[in-house]
């Protein structure tokens, strides 16, 4: 029987023609036809036509005569002997499935710190997409590309699944730690143990370390450190990645953790580098929304960096500038506005920050005979106490004798100061031209509007529509804590702060949900009439640099004892490689890392590495990464998708403005293998440690669990009831887990008396910061006891710019800065092996390369895609990657996406050649490198760039 | 009526979140961008600029890709929609060289986000519609559309710089923007008409 055969589509492929003739025998049926294109064209042929059970597969058509067919029984003859074979449809899931589940789950988003509220579908059990949930009133159901992407971090295949423990005892990069997977039993054994010993030997040689990104891992991490008796804590990267010295003026000027714009009502954006509004920053899409709203509206957006980030790509006006060097142009700005313009809030800096306070010669305030801060009344031409109510006009200027004291407003000192500062010499040091220093300076200065005001909700405001933004690049550097200082001054010279228009403070007060009061936050008076942070303010609640602690000897690997402002540090590699330099009479001997890839993000790994490696270090978390070489166990998390959080209202997880918003984050579905989550385990091992009282005393502090939420030693609870009294405490008792589960969001209004709290509150912020030398000298004294050599000529009360290092090179070979930009789409290194966002950084033409100048790399020969390598001056060590040759890059710099180069194997995406460079690799992790007063890192070094001799 | 989309740019930060959106709506996989962000820089330092063009299907009114498709995969909608049946495509490919937007797509094999490490469960149910030897492309999520949602990339924009809906209805949204803020259409001169629209940056 012959028989014509046409093949179709894909089908033609794979048998390399269109038509066959094939002589079967009579009455043959389908499934001899395919046992005779078997014979002739090969295996391949059946396992493209049938399944396993010997069905046909789906996306496979065969008609006889025209008429598609489904069954192999079917006779040929029955069709006229012709045969139409397609096979267009090669399909991943095999046969149509039936739908036993179709549920959406409202949680919250973790891939950063703004937390937003998703909704997550899950059929049949399988996770099959991330949203926004549009009934957030912070993100209108908008979500940022590392949000949606979040699946493949649940189905990352390369995450750790069960307890493993280390049978190589060889420790190092590249070397294989040869884990063998143990149960979860043997697991805490083990960690029971070693915690054990520790804790009745010394609880001091335990070191905690974690990352802020999930504040309820962090929140336990320290919760547990701090029960267990360890002081040893360290939330690693934020040193080097964190604006450090922004968050201590946060704390003193906005009574916050951090600052956005207010988008509602700015018309001026001085963005020194933030990408506020622009894919990163606080309540990212929050943000991101309102600030393109501002520029529809016609907001003018300036950004001062040196590289053309997203930010920049996106103003009115870059302005590129020498890295390093923007506190001169700060500064500049101010003695311009201040010494040229007369653009300046008198009213606002008299009401509302020190200005006005009398300081004598000695750079204190000058007080009367009970202690009370002086100032000089202009009405009646007379000291009074600056809280008089009699004061009828706070002098800015002038210079007075108390007694015998001579003395002048802070005000004053500042006005003489950036004197110095003039447009040529700033000019000199940022490579700004003069007259662009000049014509920011004044535009800025109008913008400001001083003087107008906006009636809001019938309130009568000052309205200041200029924002100044400033964060981890800007102030990244050697004196972060002065440039900190500048920038905030250059926000009150204005008066743009928390008030609308201006910067504000997130969620720097609250006066709680009209229906039950709670939560309440907010600013209160503090000594010598300057703010203090409430105790709720901060995410930690153990921070305060207002009135600064003591300075005490080193007590822990972390150094924070020794200086009374910073809340991070990146010092326990270098103290921890000879603790006894330090006079710690103990050594860290077991490390419990919580999430966090410290060797990726802290500087120098070589150096991180050697501290560690000969320690038993526990790690907990979802990946075999880069911490993972130096653990001798690695205990599986559960991510964000499959957790239970107490904390998804981070201080900066929405706008400022609007409504508050308030959510859970639960698991949308059970921890698959053997993954638990970090903060049940831990209340397991407070079980087998003995330490349940303990730890219920620490995080009843830590949460704010009071009265009937305390939680009470003499039962025990599990993770789940934690969760509960905590939202219950936090927002009434109907609030609760059930509640946020069936409901979601709880939401309300946000009213003009917390968003722009300045007018309202009695306060004062300083912009004369006149405790530092005090501060600086207790941090001598403990200088010279210990031999630290820290850097205390930071603590001055006036702001000023000081060269970094790098500025001071004198090495010809190393001629080029080197600084990173954050990769928006990337959460640090916590997302580089999520395949959806390696694919983009593959397409983005800057993110995984070395980016030059193009005029600079013209002069040494390097051509766009050249293998190049880049030399630090101050680790010698080097990095190599592809350069890209960019015009939007100041001359002077090359710069690099952060948080890329992994090494790790246990990562298999981001492990490989080419996909960007660990820039911490650069970075010495040194005194001379960090800010004393804040801890934070320089993030600027000379290198050399140079093409490799053979280009692959 | 016919279905359009405005982008506006000066809203967009290209920040590549319609990039994900579409993916994770449509499940493609690894490779196919019904929607994507394409970066480039004009000008030289220190008067430059740079642009970030999300890029997707424009549905043209006169769309080439139809023209030469031999086997009649792709038709255009009443609702202007351009189309693709895969069981109709025969995988010819003839539409992407004639698409001068880079819209499409040829999936010729199934293949992992993880490569060597299997389908993960989330890529084994979204592939199942994802047929190999054919070509691919953004239909403005149809799907969404008739369940009265606009598209994905739309909905889920961090920055809100997309828009859909009618652009022959005078008072729609879209039309407005277009008609208010300048909209163009990118390389109108080749006479396809898409009816994807951008506001100048």
């Amino acid at each position: 029987m012959e028989t014509a055969v046409r093949f179709y589509g894909y089908f033609r492929d794979i048998v390399n023609e269109g038509r066959a003739q094939f002589n079967l025998p009579v009455g043959a049926n389908l499934a001899d036809l395919i046992q005779a294109l078997t014979e002739r064209y090969g295996d391949r042929v059946r396992e493209r036509l049938l399944r396993g059970d010997g069905s046909l597969q789906s996306g496979v058509r065969i008609a006889v005569g025209g008429k598609v067919v489904d069954s192999l029984d079917h006779k040929i003859e029955d069709g006229g002997r012709e045969v139409d074979v397609f096979v267009m449809h090669e399909v991943a899931g095999g046969a149509e499935v039936e739908i036993k589940e179709d549920v959406w789950i409202d949680t919250t988003c973790a891939l950063c710190y703004s937390c937003c509220a998703i909704r997550v579908h899950r059929v049949n059990g399988v996770v099959i997409k991330i949203e926004g949930n549009p009934d957030c009133p912070s993100t209108n159901g908008r979500i940022c590309p590392k949000g949606l992407s979040g699946i493949m971090m649940l189905y990352d295949p390369n995450r750790i699944n069960t307890p493993l423990k280390r049978t190589n005892p060889e420790k190092g990069r590249g070397i294989d730690p040869k884990w063998v997977p143990i149960s979860w039993d043997e697991a805490l054994d083990i960690v029971t143990e070693k915690l054990r010993k520790v804790r009745q030997e010394d609880p001091r040689k335990l070191l905690a370390i974690g990352s802020v990104t999930n504040l309820s891992l962090y929140r336990q991490l320290l919760s547990f450190a701090m029960a267990f008796g360890t002081p040893n804590s360290w939330n690693s990267g934020a040193g080097t990645h964190c604006g450090a010295g922004e968050h201590i003026m946060a704390a003193m000027v906005h009574h916050a953790w951090a600052w956005n714009p207010d988008a509602d009502h700015c018309k001026y954006f001085l963005n020194f580098g933030t990408p506020a509004g622009f894919g990163a920053h606080y309540a990212n899409v929050a943000m991101t929304q309102r600030m393109a709203d501002a520029r529809v509206k016609g907001m003018k957006h300036v950004v001062i960096d040196p590289w053309m980030g997203m930010a920049a790509e996106k103003a009115d006006e870059w302005v590129p500038i020498r890295p390093g060097t923007d506190t001169a142009l700060v500064l500049g700005m101010i003695n311009l506005l201040i010494n040229e313009y007369g653009l300046y809030d008198a009213e606002s800096l008299k009401h509302h920050t020190n200005a006005p306070y009398l300081i004598g010669p000695d750079g204190c305030y000058v007080r009367d005979e009970k202690g009370t801060v002086q100032v000089w009344d202009a009405g009646e031409g007379r000291a009074k106490a600056y809280d008089d109510p009699s004061v009828q006009d706070f002098a800015l200027e002038g210079s007075y004798t108390l007694g015998d004291t001579a003395c002048q407003p802070a005000f004053m000192l500042h006005k003489e100061k950036v004197k110095t500062y003039t447009p040529e010499r700033v000019s000199s040091k940022t490579t700004v031209p003069p007259q662009t220093i000049t014509r920011l300076a004044r535009e800025f200065g109008e913008a400001a509007c001083i003087g107008s005001t906006i009636t809001l909700e019938g309130k009568t405001l000052p309205y200041r529509p200029v924002v100044v933004g400033y964060f981890k690049g800007s102030q990244g550097h050697r004196h972060a804590a002065l440039a900190a200082m500048a920038a905030e001054l250059l926000r009150e010279v204005v008066g743009a702060s928390a008030v609308p228009g201006a910067t504000l403070g997130t969620h720097a007060r609250s006066l709680g949900n009209p229906e039950t009061g709670i939560p309440h936050w907010g600013p209160k008076v503090g000594p010598d009439g300057l703010m203090v942070l409430d105790t709720f303010a901060w995410p930690v609640a153990s921070y305060n640099p207002y009135p600064p602690r003591p300075a005490r000897k080193p007590e822990t690997v972390t150094l924070i004892e020794c200086v009374p402002l910073p809340g991070s540090t990146s010092f326990p590699p270098l103290v921890m490689a000879d603790p006894e330099k330090y006079g710690l009479d103990y050594k860290i001997e077991v490390v419990l890392n919580a999430c966090s890839n410290f060797p990726m993000t802290t500087a120098d790994p070589d150096l991180v590495s050697r501290a560690f490696k000969d320690l038993y270090i526990i790690n907990y978390g979802l990946f075999p990464d880069e911490s993972s070489e130096l653990a001798d166990l690695l205990l599986p998390d559960a991510c964000y998708l499959e957790r239970l959080d107490t904390d998804t209202d981070w201080m900066c997880s929405g706008p400022p403005t609007g409504a508050w918003a308030y959510h859970l984050r639960q698991p949308v579905v059970q921890p698959l293998h053997q993954r638990r989550q970090f903060e049940s385990v831990t209340l397991e091992l407070a079980e087998r440690l003995d330490m349940r009282q303990d730890l219920y005393m620490v995080l009843n502090m830590m949460h704010h669990l009071e009265g009937e939420y305390a939680l009470d030693p003499e039962r025990q609870y599990t993770w789940e009831e934690v969760v509960d009294r905590r939202y219950k405490a936090w927002y009434g008792a109907k609030y609760g887990v059930d509640w946020f589960r069936e409901n979601s969001i709880l939401t309300w209004p946000k009213k003009v008396e917390e968003v722009y709290w300045r007018p309202f509150m009695p306060v004062r912020v300083p912009i004369y910061f006149e405790f530092f030398p005090r501060v600086g000298q207790e941090v001598e004294k403990i200088k010279q006891e210990t031999g630290i050599p820290f850097d205390t000529g930071d603590f001055q009360p006036l702001p000023d710019w000081k060269p970094c290092r790098s500025h001071e090179s004198t090495n010809p070979d190393f001629d080029l800065f080197a600084i990173y930009f954050r990769a928006p789409f990337h959460a640090f290194t916590y997302t580089g092996n999520n395949p959806m966002l390696d694919e983009i950084s593959k397409m983005d033409p800057y993110n995984f390369r070395i980016n030059i100048n193009t005029q600079t790399a013209a002069g040494k020969g390097i051509r766009d895609g050249d293998w190049v390598m880049v030399e630090s001056e101050a680790t010698g060590k080097s990095v190599r990657g592809q350069a890209k040759l960019a015009q939007g890059l100041h001359p002077e710099v090359i710069a690099v996406a952060g948080s890329g180069g992994h090494w790790a194997k246990g990562l298999p995406v981001a492990t490989q050649e080419g996909k960007g460079v660990n820039f911490e690799w650069l970075l010495p992790l040194t005194f001379e490198d960090t800010d004393t007063v804040s801890f934070n890192q320089d993030l600027c070094v000379k290198v050399k760039i140079y093409k490799e001799a053979s280009q692959p | 009526m016919r279905y359009g989309m405005v982008i506006d740019l000066k809203r967009c930060i290209g920040c590549y979140g319609c990039q994900i959106s579409c993916k994770m709506e449509n499940a493609t996989p690894p490779g196919i961008l019904y929607a994507r962000v394409s970066k480039e820089e004009i000008g030289e330092f220190p008067n430059v600029r740079r642009a970030s063009i999300p890029m997707l299907c424009m549905h043209c009114a006169s769309p080439p890709c139809q023209e030469v498709c031999p086997s009649g995969a792709t038709s255009q909608r009443p609702d202007g929609i351009v189309e693709i049946d895969d069981k109709k495509c025969v995988g010819c490919r003839y539409c992407m060289m004639a698409c001068p937007y880079g819209a499409r797509y040829y999936h010729a094999k199934v293949r992992s986000y993880f490569p060597g490490q299997g389908l993960t469960p989330y890529e084994e149910w979204g592939y199942r519609n994802h047929p190999t030897g054919v070509v691919e492309k953004c239909d403005f999520c149809q799907d969404r559309l008739a369940a009265g949602q606009e598209p994905a990339c739309a909905a889920s924009c961090p920055s809100h710089a997309r828009f859909f809906g009618d652009l022959e209805d005078p008072f729609s949204e879209v039309a407005m923007l277009v008609r208010d803020r300048g909209g163009y259409q990118l390389h109108s001169q080749l006479g396809t008409d898409p009816s994807v629209y951008y506001l100048p940056s």
